[in-house]
């Protein structure tokens, strides 16, 4: 291959007119306004027409050059496909028009700013489709990878190498969603007012649960896990631009994202070794997205209707505002911990508070508020469980202890990064580090 | 059979269904790819003249034209799914290049034929008669 000639010679400006997973975020916005158009029950035949639409891209643009706006080339040619196949199928006659109402700028697709829309109702494409995925119909597991097929552009392969887990899994996954979406015969009109509150905690929930996905493992996959975090951030960012999404907690979760995705880089090794707060270094951490961070956090304060989100971005603003580990204002931390269990019950949130307060009070007192756990045996298979007690048992010098409980955790991680750790930390016990 | 010294090549590309299945993640990479690959021979001067076909026209055949049918499939393994002519010394070269054609790597091929510039039948029997005239001439 003679890539440095290549490199040397492509018009760059050409190459670089494709923005980074065009394809991709064009596709999820064409495939959410076509199945809008055509009715969420052919939701098939709008990604037929949208992958029918990028295999023209690639079957012209390599001879002809790349057009001036790929993304507007992928609309038109998408939008001609539409009206081909509309004319061909009498089911779709009488929508001919709605694809210019929905195409043409007017009444929009794209979802920029100052349009004229009704207050509540949700014109943006792609944030109806949003709603429609975390339909309560769609199963819990589906609503994400429907999310993902449908807003992202993800392949079912892409999917399922996200998730460590089969095609063949994913595939089912997204059949028995669109049969769920087939098959319901509720109006796919978005609700309006208290009920659609309602459903935006649960779109809310459904993003959150994206963003973890990518965030809890950097194993392997690595950089298609760190895209789930930024779709997932992507996706809230649309939802908070919007009139419907404009509220203080979605606000808080997009903060909250932001400002644990700036430490991405930073938490692991040329190695894929994890690296814990203590040991990153903070020149890594993406101060763009800290500074977006904050700002969603101080647009999250408005109005009194306090979330998990805000606690939890709380929480990691004052990790972003500590210039070294040393200088972390536990205390505060600590403070919103408080809130946060009082807020959500789950064993999960009373474990990480319980972090705060050994770092507060002392590896002794850490331990004291892990026996306090309610629900702790809930955590009992969980790793975390034993690495944090390890490291509270080290601190207070009982190296055989910890040693144990290490090697508890290790018995029970599955990632191949956290295994590493967990015997990086029992050979430290070994050692009497 | 005599030949003259060739320098254009047409490359076709064959298989109309590769891209089946891609995902658009993937799609995006091969156009860019692709265009980086043409892009450069271009700038070499070493490619000219390229355009995709339609996968769909009409095949022609019998006396006369008699028969007209729909072709070649939509989706075929061997149809032609566009050209390009290079402009390079020799034959391996020409190969060499058509070896980095991104395509291939998703089961797409490419065909490599040196162009005549007159049909090589034609040529034949005008060296033959050139040779013919020059014995004609020898013996005079």
């Amino acid at each position: 291959m003679s890539e440095a000639g290549t490199e040397s010679n492509a018009g760059p400006g050409d190459v670089s007119r494709i923005v980074e997973h065009c394809f991709r975020h064009e596709a999820g916005r064409m495939v959410s306004t076509l199945t809008r158009i055509f009715g969420a029950r052919h939701i098939n035949l709008a990604e037929d027409v949208v992958q029918e639409a990028l295999a023209r891209a690639l079957q012209t643009w390599p001879y002809y050059g790349i057009p001036r706006n790929p993304a507007a080339w992928i609309t038109q040619v998408s939008k001609n496909l539409a009206l081909d196949l509309m004319r061909r199928d009498k089911t779709f006659r009488n929508k001919e028009h709605d694809i210019s109402r929905f195409m043409d700028g007017g009444g929009t697709a794209s979802g920029g700013d100052g349009q004229v829309a009704f207050k509540d109702e949700i014109s943006d494409d792609r944030l109806w489709m949003m709603f429609m995925c975390c339909h309560p119909f769609v199963p819990r597991e589906a609503q994400v990878a429907l999310s993902l097929k449908t807003l992202c552009g993800f392949s079912t392969e892409e999917i399922a190498r996200a998730f460590l887990t089969s095609e063949a899994a994913v595939t089912k996954r997204l059949t028995r969603a669109k049969r769920k979406l087939r098959d319901a015969t509720v109006s796919y009109e978005l609700p309006t007012g208290e009920v659609l509150k309602e459903r935006l905690d649960s779109v809310l929930e459904t993003i959150y649960l994206l963003f973890n996905e990518g965030y809890k493992a950097s194993e392997g996959e690595s950089i298609i896990r760190k895209e789930l975090c930024l779709e997932a951030i992507r996706l809230c960012g649309i939802l908070a631009d919007h009139n419907v999404g404009d509220r203080p907690r979605v606000h808080a979760l997009l903060s909250l994202m932001l400002l644990n995705a700036a430490r991405l880089d930073a938490r692991t090794d040329a190695d894929g070794n994890i690296l814990t707060l203590r040991e990153q270094d903070r020149a890594l951490w993406d101060q763009g997205m800290i500074a977006r961070g904050m700002y969603h956090l101080v647009r999250s304060m408005e109005g009194n209707e306090p979330s998990v989100y805000h606690l939890e971005a709380s929480i990691a603003a004052c990790h972003s505002a500590a210039r070294d580990y040393e200088s972390t204002d536990w205390r505060r931390i600590l403070y919103f911990y408080d809130l946060l269990v009082g807020m959500d019950n789950s064993p999960v949130a009373a474990l990480n508070r319980a972090v705060a307060v050994a770092e507060v009070h002392g590896p002794g007192a850490g331990l004291e508020a892990v026996r306090g756990i309610a629900g702790r045996e809930q955590l009992e298979s969980y790793f975390l469980l034993y690495a944090v007690l390890g490291e509270f048992e080290e601190r207070l010098g009982n190296n055989a202890s910890a040693a144990e409980h290490f090697k508890k955790a290790l018995s029970l991680a599955t990632m191949k990064s956290e295994r590493k750790f967990l015997m990086q930390r029992i050979g430290d016990t070994a050692t009497g580090d | 059979m005599v030949m003259e010294p060739v320098t254009e090549y047409m490359m076709l590309f064959r298989g109309t269904g590769w891209h089946k299945g891609l995902s658009p993640e993937e799609m995006q990479q091969i156009v860019t790819q692709m265009h980086a690959w043409l892009d450069s021979l271009t700038a070499q001067g070493k490619a000219r003249a390229g355009q995709p076909l339609h996968f769909e026209g009409k095949v022609i055949s019998g006396k006369s034209g008699r028969m007209v049918a729909d072709g070649p499939f939509a989706e075929s393994k061997e149809a032609i799914a566009g050209y390009f002519i290079l402009t390079v010394d020799s034959m391996d070269e020409a190969v060499e290049i058509a070896k980095n054609y991104p395509g291939l790597n998703y089961g797409a091929e490419v065909e490599v034929r040196p162009l005549a510039s007159e049909c090589a039948a034609v040529l034949n029997l005008r060296r033959e008669e050139e040779a013919a005239r020059a014995a004609g001439s020898g013996s005079r």
